[in-house]
């Protein structure tokens, strides 16, 4: 990914909107009695997208704003989701995403990872009461709606940091005539005239 | 050039992990009055019109998403309903008969804005802003904070009952700890006359009951009875409930013996903290030995 300063502004806004659409949205809709959880999605596709840097940069950033936002203990939410971002780059920089089935699959699994990984540590930060088998299911479920999630909103990261991406193929050319091609006329050069030479080749 | 970039990949790991790990236990074991809440407080007050505009926005779209939900549930409780109203056509019955115990219990629920005034306290109404999407930290962000009089260990309800306290708070937003909080344990007592006590509490993973304990395990209930916050205080040990008395909790959904010998009792909240959009901050009260002012 090549990074300059509208590519980083456009990943920042990706960050807000994601965290914003959480504690606002996705939050409040119960689903087989949890909700879905976009930011490790939207990280997971930052990661998927820019490798292994960006997406542990990235995911750092949303942790933060996370916990801010929701006023918990800081740096809870950035270690589960740098671990995101880094692990989906590392998968990009090692195998290729051939299908669309890929990038659903990986941010899945991810998502069930932060889920576990962030329940491991709220446990472990003092939460001194018995523990319900359910808070397992809770995981897979998020994993699976992540992988739901994951349809739309790759290829929305995707399309949104499409100027950056490296391997990304150019659109292709419309053709301006359809069928045989109409022959060139040249012009007839008048005597004395001055020959003006295109830049980078004849047009 | 590969071999740079990896190690410049693995420093921005490691870094990002120091950094996590110490802003971690910095925050954890700092108070909070330390620099690390306060500037958490300032960000989230800078952030939090943003919220605000957000919620506002995204409120057709999550109507649109409960209205699908409740139509889905309803047709498979149509059924469900018509056998509960001719239960209660019965109940009704008895409950006639039992009118002069609801008195005492009406005096318990019935909590109301005059009488809590009475009691000196203020409520100040909120909307939900945010919502954590984690099972183990069950807490909301609300739109008024200190600005509004709110402070930390105020107790806050619903139309419905007890939702939670606050637990933090910034000039213009607060975060209320939820009683499905596995944190949050609330003393109570069974709503009637020299009714055993004891702290309903959440398990991690199970946001929809609560489990009482017992103070003694003499104590017995029966299913369908409502439990209410027993709002005790003590001034020779300075310590007392952050929660005023009488407010509704929950009902006795389950209430068995087992191999212990003590009852194992489940309290459904009667607050459906999923649907939770407004809630009243009661600030001010009396003073309450062993809660922060």
């Amino acid at each position: 990914m090549i990074l300059t300063p509208w590519i980083n502004v456009r990943l920042g806004a990706i960050v807000l909107v994601a965290v914003l659409l959480q504690v606002a949205f996705f939050s409040y809709l119960s689903i087989f009695g949890t909700s879905p959880d976009v930011v490790p999605v939207a990280i997971a596709a930052i990661g998927l997208l820019g490798g292994a840097v960006v997406g542990a940069v990235a995911g750092f950033s949303a942790g933060m704003l996370m916990d801010v936002v929701l006023l918990e203990t800081l740096g809870v939410s950035s270690l589960v989701l740098l671990s995101v971002g880094y692990l989906a780059g590392r998968y990009r920089e090692s195998f290729e995403i051939d299908s669309v089935f890929a990038p659903a699959a990986v941010t899945g699994a991810l998502a069930l990872m932060a889920a576990a990984g962030f329940t491991a540590l709220e446990l472990t930060l003092g939460v001194d009461t018995p523990v319900s088998g359910a808070i397992v299911a809770d995981a897979i479920v998020k994993g699976l709606l992540a992988f739901l999630l994951a349809y739309p909103v790759y290829p929305l990261v995707r399309r949104s940091l499409r100027s950056a991406l490296v391997l990304e193929e150019a659109p292709a050319r419309r053709p301006i005539f359809r069928g045989r091609r109409p022959p060139v006329r040249r012009r007839r050069r008048a005597p004395g005239s001055r020959v003006r030479r295109a830049v980078g080749g004849a047009r | 050039m590969y071999r740079k970039q990896v190690r410049r990949r693995r420093a921005v790991l490691v870094g990002l992990i120091v950094g996590s790990l110490i802003l971690l236990s910095a925050h954890f074991s700092e108070a909070e009055s330390g620099p690390l809440h306060a500037i958490q407080r300032g960000t989230a007050t800078v952030l939090s019109p943003l919220e605000s505009v957000a919620n506002v926005a995204l409120k057709p779209a999550r109507d649109a998403v409960d209205w699908f939900d409740e139509t889905w549930e309803a047709r498979g409780e149509n059924e469900e309903l018509a056998d509960e109203l001719a239960q209660t056509r019965e109940q009704l019955v008895e409950a006639e008969v039992a009118n002069a115990e609801n008195d005492e219990l009406r005096g318990l629920l019935g909590i109301n804005k005059d009488e809590l005034s009475g009691f000196g306290f203020t409520p100040v109404a909120a909307r939900v802003v945010t919502r954590t999407p984690s099972l183990v930290n069950a807490t909301v962000g609300v739109n008024a904070g200190s600005g509004d009089g709110i402070e930390v260990d105020d107790a806050v309800i619903a139309a419905d009952g007890l939702v939670g306290r606050v637990s933090q708070v910034t000039s213009t937003s607060a975060q209320v700890q939820l009683i499905t909080d596995p944190r949050n344990g609330v003393s109570v007592t069974v709503a009637e006359p020299n009714g055993p006590q004891g702290i309903v509490s959440a398990t991690a993973g199970e946001p929809d009951e609560l489990i009482l304990e017992f103070f003694s395990n003499d104590d017995e209930v029966s299913d369908d009875q409502f439990v209410v916050t027993a709002g005790w205080s003590d001034p020779t040990t300075g310590l007392s409930s952050a929660y005023p008395r009488g407010i509704a909790v929950g009902a006795v959904t389950e209430a068995s013996t087992g191999d212990v010998d003590f009852q194992q009792v489940t309290v459904d909240p009667f607050v459906d903290f999923q649907e939770l959009t407004y809630v009243e901050v009661l600030t001010g009260g009396p003073e309450r030995p062993g809660v922060d002012p």
